[in-house]
């Protein structure tokens, strides 16, 4: 289990002569004669490929990340539409965030959505990891394979796949419904059911990535620690919340925090499955109309901003309060 | 007969399925039916993906619905083939170029990336690789409109390259083949110098090589990712000879959604045949990628 290693192995560096025991017990490098390179001598005694490599990357994230986050930045102060030349108008898209029932609305759909498919997700993933862990081989790997395959279908055929079975008249769920007696729904034309049939789209289309995690987390446990705690008399379920959901945290919490960052941003779903007026309308949504629709870019860079500082502050608060658990 | 009889009771004849029942071993049969019945569940949607794209366009939208058509006809494919009324061959093409590149480009930059930040000295190393991982930090979201902003003045807009560009590196690729790098001896790469090699040719002839099985893993994953790629595209493309494959199906389900939904779903039906083949050909190092990758914690 690498499991208390820490996410980046940052300044790892392997003994070198450097580092050598001499004598006295002092290393190499704390001998009087070595001096530390100036930084212009250990450029030139860099290697020509890392330092084109390095400005290479330096170049791409200059044009790709810096730019652009500063221009994003920078337009959130402004109102641009393109054609006009852009005003300056200081906090005023902020605040505006702030007064904006459709900025209010969106954040508050984000987060239905997004607590609701994380939080059923992955219950329902590791509840399916746990079940296959029990089976092995051959159809451990079969089942797995079929999970996986919404997965990797890509999201826009299986939102008009999904479209389709969720028609009111005539879909495959209302035939399947009526069938059993039940009343039908009018699914994705209701302002109230809308945003929960969509959800159910993206929970089935990333439930394979949490069951293939999780399986690999609990095949990680050693198997001797199951076999003590069976001979102390413990059953299934003590074990998997004594032992198992204990050591695969880790995974857990990994698992939260990807997918917190993934649902804010999940924009197909919602883009390609119009909900009725504004029930389906999220941040990520939101964003995306203010700057190609109504070409109000600096809002819609200001808005974009809020989300990066609320995702952010999710990631930091999630890592953090994983860390003191696992401490305790 | 009945004198010699033992007088203690015989034990009664436990059946075959008690004793199973009392074995527990039935516990995994019902797992294995639970499983069974989601697995099904899970697959019911393509099952009608499949079957609708044989249907005609009378068939689709008659009430009550079946599953099966009730005439099998390859009418949807051929209409989705047809140039004049879908583009559907030309986003094929577009589709496979992006993927292809970007999968390329990641792999070279990634795994040039990762043995220079592992093995190679030189002035702001690290700052330049946290500064690399920090930029995840940053959703594509935040990024979106400025980004365009600065597509459009480099005039890659409505262009493959457009697409293509941002994705040439990886920071997640990078950290990972940095990662694996350290996992190789370090005495490797030394006398391959000591042996008089450049780097860029330990690069070439032992890093490459030997990080095979993190490459393959990563592989798989820009691949889908690049492949089912939409709001990028979406963003960056607007031409109908220059979309995407995702793109194209959208535009189909405008163009046909109404009355001749069929022809979505065989559009679908191909969209979806390089992904599973690219799954079904790599299923090993993909299990094992997860794995290797780390993503487990």
């Amino acid at each position: 289990m690498g499991t208390r290693r820490p996410p980046t192995s940052g300044n790892r560096r392997m003994t070198t002569l450097q580092d050598h025991p001499v004598s006295g017990g002092q290393t190499l490098a704390q001998l009087p004669v070595a001096r530390r390179d100036s930084v212009w001598r250990r450029f030139r005694r860099a290697s020509p490929f890392a330092l084109i490599y390095s400005a290479a990357i330096l170049i791409f994230y200059t044009i790709i990340f810096i730019i652009p986050f500063g221009t994003g930045i920078w337009l959130a102060f402004q109102n641009w539409d393109f054609i006009t030349n852009p005003k300056f108008v200081g906090l005023r898209n902020f605040t505006k965030a702030f007064t904006d029932q459709y900025f209010w609305q969106a954040l508050e759909k984000t987060v239905l959505f997004s607590v609701v498919e994380i939080s059923l997700g992955l219950s329902i993933a590791l509840l399916f990891a746990l079940a296959l862990s029990q089976i092995l081989g051959k159809w451990q790997n079969f089942y797995l394979s079929v999970y996986y395959l919404p997965v990797i279908t890509p999201l826009v055929v299986s939102i008009y796949l999904w479209r389709w079975l969720y028609r009111p008249t005539g879909g495959a769920f209302n035939t399947l419904l009526s069938s059993v007696g039940l009343p039908e729904q009018p699914f994705l034309a209701s302002p109230q059911q809308a945003l929960w049939a969509i959800t159910l789209v993206v929970i089935w289309a990333h439930l394979g990535t949490g069951i293939v995690l999780f399986l690999a987390g609990i095949n990680d446990v050693p198997e001797s620690l199951f076999e003590a705690a069976r001979l102390d008399g413990a059953g299934f379920w003590q074990s998997f919340f004594k032992i198992t959901l204990p050591l695969i945290r880790p995974v857990l919490v990994y698992q939260m925090v990807v997918s917190v960052i993934g649902t804010v941003q999940m924009f197909e779903a919602f883009f390609l499955i119009p909900g009725p007026g504004f029930s389906t309308r999220t941040l990520a949504l939101y964003t995306y109309e203010l700057g190609f629709r109504a070409l109000n870019l600096g809002y819609g860079a200001a808005v974009s901003l809020i989300i990066f500082v609320m995702l952010l502050g999710a990631t930091v608060f999630q890592l953090r309060r994983w860390k003191i658990e696992w401490e305790h | 007969m009945a004198t010699t009889a033992d007088s203690r009771p015989l034990p009664t004849p436990i059946s075959p399925f008690r004793r199973w029942i009392i074995s527990g071993k039935w516990t995994k049969a019902v797992v294995f039916l639970i499983l069974a019945f989601f697995s099904f569940a899970m697959f019911y949607p393509f099952i009608w993906l499949l079957f609708s794209s044989f249907k005609t366009g009378a068939d689709i939208v008659s009430l009550p619905v079946t599953l099966l058509p009730k005439k099998w006809t390859l009418g949807a494919y051929l209409m989705v083939m047809d140039p004049t009324r879908a583009n559907l061959p030309i986003a094929y093409v577009n589709s496979i170029i992006v993927t292809i590149g970007t999968v390329i480009s990641v792999l070279i930059t990634s795994s040039m990336g990762g043995f220079i930040f592992a093995r190679l000295e030189f002035p702001g190393r690290d700052y330049l690789f946290y500064f690399v991982l920090s930029t995840t930090m940053v959703p594509f979201l935040t990024l979106l409109i400025p980004l365009y902003i600065v597509m459009r003045e480099l005039n890659l807009l409505n262009s493959l390259w457009g697409v293509w560009v941002p994705s040439i590196f990886s920071s997640f690729g990078v950290f990972l083949c940095r990662q694996f790098v350290y996992g190789i001896p370090r005495e490797l790469y030394d006398a391959a110098k000591i042996d008089g090699s450049g780097d860029f040719g330990i690069y070439r002839n032992i890093i490459l090589p030997l990080t095979k099985p993190i490459l393959s893993a990563l592989a798989i994953f820009v691949f889908l990712g690049a492949f089912n790629a939409y709001l990028w595209p979406l963003v960056i493309l607007n031409e109908e000879k220059k979309l995407t494959l995702p793109l194209i199906i959208a535009r189909m389900a405008n163009r046909f959604g109404g009355t001749d939904y069929q022809a979505v779903m065989a559009g679908s039906v191909l969209v979806s045949i390089p992904p599973l083949i690219v799954f079904l050909i790599f299923q090993k190092n993909f299990v094992r990628g997860i794995a290797l990758t780390g993503l487990k914690g």
